[in-house]
């Protein structure tokens, strides 16, 4: 009862006409950064700060989270139509948003992941309202034994990430983990594989690496191409954008597992949606009866990472709002803006300030809605971006790389680390070496050791730690089961039972 | 997009054209603003003054700086623009300003990490004693040890008997090695006498989800950083380490007071720029920053932050500098930190 009181008084405060304008202000911005390549919320969040000075703490806080939340349903945009992530985290949904857009589907595959961002972040908004506080202590009670396993199971998961060669996948992965070694020792402060670099000393930017595979990559491999599908406006209808009686059969259930998988990520601190968007798409393939068709535009492929990318980004709030522990660089930023205003999350700000909390709350779900008007009218804007030749859409994506890179870190060096790795990607496609694996093996590792050595600093160096904390344990667990169903005897074993169940359900 | 096609149906003189009229643009640029800079220093500031903050946006630094900046813009008329180059402990953003002239337009902050960095790296690429010249401070700050409120240290001599009793077995978390908190740790432990572990997070907001779920046993950082988790009562602060009891917690004894002989850490942020800007120029920012030290509404935002605002002559700047740098460079000698 007290729930849909407090829950009212946000709605109040959040439509009020200066919220709602921010609200608006934000998510449209959001949207715009989100569909340029590299331009991320990171970089336009802390751009936009010193606005928020001048505001109420209550508009400041609703526009800059617009912006972030606003930024993931953008960020599918260009990888569905042009291969080119918006943001690290849609990195995972070129494998499938692009042979879709290829197929003439690309209405379609914008509209789905339109649905799906809405769907995965009004989970998480529903799990803030009804169990917030609950949720943030389940979520910071996971100690580093509990990350390091759960870390595990997103590694072995992803060997499976990419078609083709399972060996090629793996060295992939191996990769990665090299990459992420890169940068000072968080335990002993040493610097390691940096070669006197001071720019890699804290390591190589996520956003360089992600833009380099990915984005610079594809545009070189478009260069090499002599002949490039014409894609007529004329064809784009409203019809064309509708998807079929299969599709929405295929979208809701990879949308549900992905707002889940998405929420328990997100609301872990320190861990992020590209883990988030990478561990969805990994479970889908694993749970399909079909992953051949994974790669050559499958629905699950799409909807799940969506729904799982807008369902972490909006978990993440229920960390930084009920306890003031931001889980993330974007988190920090928005924490700091309200600790100017001197206000601290928190359960005393739950308490004592139930408008400003469930305001902002309220805000989010009006922000989605804002974001689901604006962005199904644009998606036949955005598939117009298709007809515009290659030799002018490229080179001004690429411009749009490098200042999105530079924004992070006004670091010069990352612009021109980006342009390398796009070498070392374009190498990569050429021989048939897929990229994602190597993000996440690059995301994952450092998280992994890290939490390796301080679970056994605090144990005294003691092994046990990994299998007597239960959440470490069940974690554990599922990796072992993951690798068995890898082995194909033990995978037809698994058939045969699942099977012998489904005739004995319809024996009944 | 009509346009565009247009342009593709091969206008080559029109590509041409804008690319002559944007090098003659960016060939404009420099020459108005290389006439400003040669200007004379009782004109300064005559355009806008950029202040290079080492650290993300968000930060202790970064809100005191930006919360001046906009005081110091009032003083002086030109805008200050706090422009963030986080990481490499300060090396990106010294870099940054090493590529600007040393006109008063280009400033940087510098903190007592900066003491600290000079002596634990071989190589630090740069030198803040000899390269660049002080303004003055603006935030001093001390740290603080916390422990959960609901465990078992009440007082930090409390902490500091178990840790006696029972050697190598308590954990100590601050963040990154080699930063101020974990020094200040190190520092702690060698002058108070105790064999304690030293568990290093990447965030402040980790150390506190640490010190929640009852992982280590105290936590040393800023109160500031920890203002929020004192609020909410999900923090107890045993002691402070200034010389003096912070007055945002007037009740919270010093370590000192509370029996480590001669502990004192206290932290600063300062406003720097390169060695050679006029010094009239540097006369003129320092005034600005006592006035902006003095003003009661930055006194009191910065109190709420818990810290306080309090100006240096460019002089007095350099001697702390010089100080803590000494006692910084003890530590890690004595510590036995390895050189990076």
């Amino acid at each position: 009862m007290e729930t849909i009181h407090n829950l009212g008084l946000g709605f109040e405060a959040a439509l009020s006409a200066e919220n709602l304008l921010f609200c608006l202000l934000g998510v449209s911005l959001g949207t715009f950064v989100g569909v340029l390549p590299g331009i991320g919320a990171l970089a336009t969040i802390s751009m936009c700060l010193p606005l928020t000075f001048y505001l109420d703490p209550v508009p400041g806080m609703i526009m800059l989270a617009g912006i972030f939340y606003g930024a993931q349903y953008g960020s599918s945009t260009a990888s569905i139509l042009l291969n080119l992530p918006g943001s690290a985290p849609a990195a995972i949904t070129c494998l499938d948003g692009y042979p879709m857009a290829q197929q003439g589907r690309a209405g379609v595959a914008l509209f789905l992941t339109t649905i799906a961002s809405f769907v995965g972040g009004s989970f998480s908004i529903m799990l803030m309202i009804g169990f917030a506080p609950v949720l943030a202590d389940f979520a910071i009670s996971f100690s580093s034994a509990d990350y390091f396993s759960i870390m595990v199971l997103a590694l072995v998961a992803a060997s499976t990430l990419s078609n083709g060669s399972f060996i090629k996948g793996i060295a992939m992965v191996a990769a990665g983990l090299v990459l992420g070694l890169v940068g000072t020792d968080i335990s002993s402060g040493v610097p390691r594989y940096t070669f006197g670099i001071i720019d890699i000393s804290d390591g190589i930017s996520l956003v360089a690496v992600a833009m380099g595979l990915f984005g610079v990559a594809e545009i070189l491999n478009n260069l090499m191409q002599d002949e490039h599908a014409v894609v007529d406006a004329r064809s784009i209808t409203f019809k064309s954008l509708v998807p079929t009686r299969q599709d929405m059969r295929e979208f809701w259930p990879a949308a549900g597992r992905g707002s889940v998988i998405g929420a328990i990520v997100g609301m872990l601190p320190g861990t992020g949606p590209t883990i988030a968007t990478f561990m969805s798409y990994s479970a889908e393939k694993r749970l399909s009866r079909n992953p051949g068709k994974f790669g050559k535009g499958a629905i699950e492929g799409i909807s799940s990472p969506e729904a799982a990318n807008n369902s972490s980004v909006q978990a993440a709030f229920i960390p930084t709002l009920t306890l003031g522990i931001p889980g993330d660089a974007i988190m920090a930023v928005i924490l700091g803006g309200m600790l100017i205003h001197g206000i601290a999350p928190g359960p005393q700000l739950i308490a004592n300030d139930p408008v400003l909390f469930w305001g902002v709350i309220a805000s989010f779900w009006i922000g989605n809605v804002f974001l689901l008007i604006l962005n199904i009218p644009l998606i036949g804007i955005w598939v117009r971006l298709l007809t515009v030749p290659y030799h002018l859409l490229y080179p001004g994506m690429l411009f749009f790389i490098c200042i999105g890179v530079y924004s992070v870190n006004n670091s010069t060096f990352d612009v021109m680390l980006t342009l390398i790795f796009g070498l070392i990607g374009f190498g990569m496609m050429r021989f048939g070496f897929p990229a994602a694996p190597l993000l996440l093996g690059f995301v994952l590792g450092p998280l992994i050791e890290e939490n390796f050595r301080r679970a056994l600093v605090l144990s005294r160096g003691n092994l046990d730690v990994f299998v007597s904390r239960p959440v470490s344990a069940t974690f554990l667990g599922l990796t072992l089961l993951v690798l068995l169903a890898s082995i194909p005897q033990v995978r037809g074993l698994f058939g045969l039972i699942a099977k012998g169940r489904k005739g004995q359900a319809v024996n009944e | 997009m009509k346009k565009i096609v247009a342009g593709e149906n091969g206008s080559p003189s029109r590509i041409r054209r804008m690319l002559l009229g944007a090098a003659a643009i960016a060939a404009l640029v420099p020459a108005m603003f290389g006439g400003v800079a040669g200007a004379q220093a009782q004109d300064y500031p005559t355009k806008p003054i950029r202040i290079i903050v080492p650290f993300g946006p968000g930060g202790l630094a970064d809100i005191t700086m930006r919360l001046a900046g906009e005081k110091l813009s009032g003083i002086l008329g030109q805008q200050f623009v706090v422009e963030n180059h986080p990481g490499a402990g300060g090396v990106a953003a010294a870099n940054e300003l090493l590529k600007s002239d040393p006109d008063g337009y280009d400033l940087i902050v510098m903190s007592n990490g900066t003491t600290i960095a000079t002596s634990l790296f071989k190589n630090l690429g740069y030198d803040p004693q000899t390269q660049f010249t002080p303004i003055s401070t603006l935030a001093w700050f001390d740290l603080g040890v916390f422990s959960n409120p609901e465990g078992e240290y009440k007082t930090l001599e409390d902490f500091i008997s178990k840790a006696k009793a029972e050697p190598g077995y308590l954990n100590v978390a601050t963040v990154n090695p080699g930063s101020s908190q974990n020094l200040a740790a190190e520092y702690f432990r060698k002058v108070a006498g105790i064999d304690v572990n030293i568990v290093t997070y990447r965030t402040s907001p980790d150390i506190l989800a640490a010190l929640i779920r009852g992982e280590v046993d105290v936590a040393i950082e800023s109160p500031t950083a920890f203002s929020g988790a004192l609020e909410n009562n999900q923090a107890k602060l045993l002691a402070v380490t200034g010389s003096q009891r912070n007055p945002t917690y007037p009740d919270v004894p010093t370590a000192q007071e509370a029996g480590v002989e001669g502990y004192e850490v206290v932290g600063w942020n300062a406003l720097y720029t390169l060695a050679g800007t006029p010094d009239d120029i540097i006369k003129k920012l320092n005034d600005a920053m006592f006035e902006v030290a003095g003003m009661p509404e930055i006194q009191k935002r910065f109190m709420e932050l818990g810290t306080s605002a309090r100006a240096l002559t460019p002089d007095e700047m350099a001697a702390q500098f010089e100080k803590d740098r000494a006692r910084w460079a003890e530590v890690i000698e004595s510590a036995g930190i390895e050189k990076r």
